[in-house]
């Protein structure tokens, strides 16, 4: 929560409760690659859903924000936001969807041979199938963790739940992404 | 400390990596997990995890999803109850203060922006004198982000703390700088000077680069000193050391020493109460370019060797080849015979399995003085008898 975000002082959020669209697409600016990647992690990969959910998110902030009464940080606030969006879609998709469909949607691209010398790339795009196949209480405390940068206060704070379970739910969600790609498990791969 | 030694920590792993939990708590997480098998196992994989996890890319929204909202927003206003009160308080003024505002904000951003971002860093304490973390003397506490320097002057030292995993004591007139630091690498580079580093983390977490070698800890402690000419003496005091090149590695236990040189790397671990006779001879087997030079000075490493001196020998008979790999097993073999199943033409071959059994014998014998300083002994122990790939690579060093 440095750069950009410190930006996000109390005036600016005080432009926003009052309407103020610049400040509102300040907010907008600083925000929106962190809520898209969430979104986009969250959808499987879809980023037609991913663009839904980003819109849906900064439309639901721009009229509760006038609720934002600053008992937390706007952060943990704005990420709470977030991640219920991020499980309501994944609640409507399931009501929606044939199971079937909801399986395959969790396996983009083609699988890649395990001989094959993987590039960072390569291995970004493993993770994030990867990230998609574990449960959301498992895949959001890593999305806040690596993408957003939480603490793990920040994560418990943003997910109401303590730390300790922020831990464990990490600890389970790494062990999960090892055993899924653990062929990558080789130093070759990595260029080490 | 004791509940925190018998009780499993594979629970804790993550949050040991992401240094969430305190410094003791580390300490005694890392104490656990080098006696513990089974958390060392657990703690490889989720490292492994946390490794994939760190590769998950930020995404850059799309550049249309502002003007498909900006409508979207104007409709929500427009329909909502409450006008804004903010125009209502004389517009130009109020105009004027967010351009201000935003322009300020702007520029702000633009500075922000322009800054590299904020780099993990390191505590360093004053020890002695005026040590300096790049231009800047630090007065007591400084912080070594990663690609500074610290520097010592013929009367400053400085302590470092590595992560949540240790600390290195920084000498006079030494230069080092930080490399890396992340759950599975801590990495210092040290191009001239002396070092003590005291660590407590499972095998392979902290490294220090030299110019002619690499120190990766196995959970130890050690001094390191890097001479003028780029060549560099280690003394490991507790746990193991292994230094290494791309070429060359030695495996280093408590009570032992190795040289390095640059262009050749690390030489072969002796024990430091070797005759000053074994240790010249020994100089000269690993460095001197001259073969007939190699040659006379390996019969003088047999002749002068001591039972302790498997170590050594053991190096040099996994670097050696012909007639030099035959006198050098015919000498260990006469200190410790090697058990039954292990043949003198299968050891000559290196064959994996008699390899493995003789090192079984060997190593207890390697592992017997100095440790415990940091670590408690009955850790230690319980790690020289798991030894965590430790017998892999003494058994793998690559021939010269």
């Amino acid at each position: 929560m440095v750069m950009a975000e410190q930006l996000i002082d109390g005036r600016v959020i005080e432009a926003c409760q009052q309407g103020d669209r610049d400040a509102f697409q300040l907010l907008f600016e600083t925000y929106k690659d962190k809520v898209f990647s969430i979104a986009v992690y969250s959808s499987d990969g879809d980023r037609t859903i991913a663009d839904d959910i980003t819109q849906q998110i900064f439309l639901k902030l721009f009229t509760a924000i006038r609720q934002f009464r600053g008992d937390s940080e706007f952060t943990t606030w704005l990420y709470r936001l977030v991640v219920n969006a991020c499980l309501d879609e994944r609640r409507r998709r399931r009501r929606l969807l044939p199971w079937g469909e909801m399986v395959a949607m969790k396996k983009p691209g083609e699988r890649k041979p395990q001989e094959k010398q993987y590039a960072r790339l390569e291995i970004a795009e493993a993770v994030q199938a990867a990230i998609g196949e574990l449960k959301p209480k498992f895949r959001l405390p890593i999305l806040l963790k690596y993408i957003e940068g939480l603490s793990y206060d920040e994560i418990a704070s943003v997910m109401g739940c303590s730390k300790g379970t922020v831990a464990s739910r990490l600890n389970r969600g790494h062990s999960q992404l090892a055993k899924r790609l653990s062929h990558l498990n080789n130093p070759e791969v990595w260029g080490d | 400390m004791i509940r925190m030694f018998l009780r499993h920590v594979t629970k804790d792993i993550s949050a040991y990596c992401h240094g969430e939990l305190s410094s003791e708590e580390s300490k005694q997480f890392a104490e656990h997990l080098i006696a513990c098998a089974k958390c060392r196992t657990k703690f490889e994989e989720v490292k492994l995890g946390i490794k994939l996890a760190e590769q998950l890319p930020r995404l850059s929204a799309p550049d249309h999803l502002w003007s498909e909202l900006e409508p979207l927003l104007a409709k929500q206003t427009t329909s909502a109850a409450r006008p804004s009160v903010f125009w209502m308080w004389q517009s130009q003024v109020a105009a004027a203060a967010v351009l201000l505002l935003i322009a300020s904000v702007g520029v702000f951003w633009i500075y922000k922006s322009s800054r590299a971002p904020q780099k993990p860093s390191w505590l360093v304490r004053r020890l002695d004198g005026a040590p300096k973390i790049g231009s800047e003397q630090i007065s007591n506490n400084g912080r070594l982000a990663i690609g500074e320097w610290l520097e010592t002057d013929g009367s400053s030292r400085a302590q470092i703390d590595v992560a949540t995993i240790g600390n290195v004591d920084i000498e006079e007139n030494s230069r080092v700088r930080l490399l890396q630091t992340r759950p599975d690498e801590h990495r210092l580079e040290l191009v001239r000077g002396k070092m003590s580093a005291r660590i407590w983390a499972p095998p392979r977490l902290f490294f220090v680069d030299t110019p002619s070698a690499v120190a990766a800890d196995y959970g130890c402690a050690y001094t390191l000193e890097v001479k003028d000419d780029g060549g560099s003496v280690l003394h490991v005091t507790s746990g193991w050391v292994a230094m290494e090149s791309k070429d060359r590695e030695s495996i280093v236990p408590a009570g032992a020493s190795c040289e390095t040189r640059p262009g050749v790397g690390p030489g072969t671990a002796y024990y430091e109460d070797a005759s000053p006779a074994f240790r010249e001879a020994l100089t000269k087997v690993d460095f001197n370019p001259d073969v007939a030079v190699r040659e006379t000075a390996l019969a003088s490493v047999l002749d002068q060797a001591r039972p302790r001196d498997t170590l050594t020998l053991w190096h040099l008979f996994r670097r050696s080849d012909g007639a030099d790999r035959e006198r050098l097993y015919d000498k260990l073999a006469s200190f410790v015979p090697p058990p039954p199943g292990v043949t003198r033409e299968g050891m000559l071959r290196f064959d994996e399995k008699m390899t493995s059994q003789w090192l079984d014998v060997l190593e207890p014998m390697w592992t017997g003085n100095g440790g415990g300083k940091m670590v408690p002994k009955k850790v230690a122990d319980a790690y020289f008898r798991v030894r965590n790939g430790l017998s892999r690579r003494l058994k793998d060093m690559a021939p010269k």
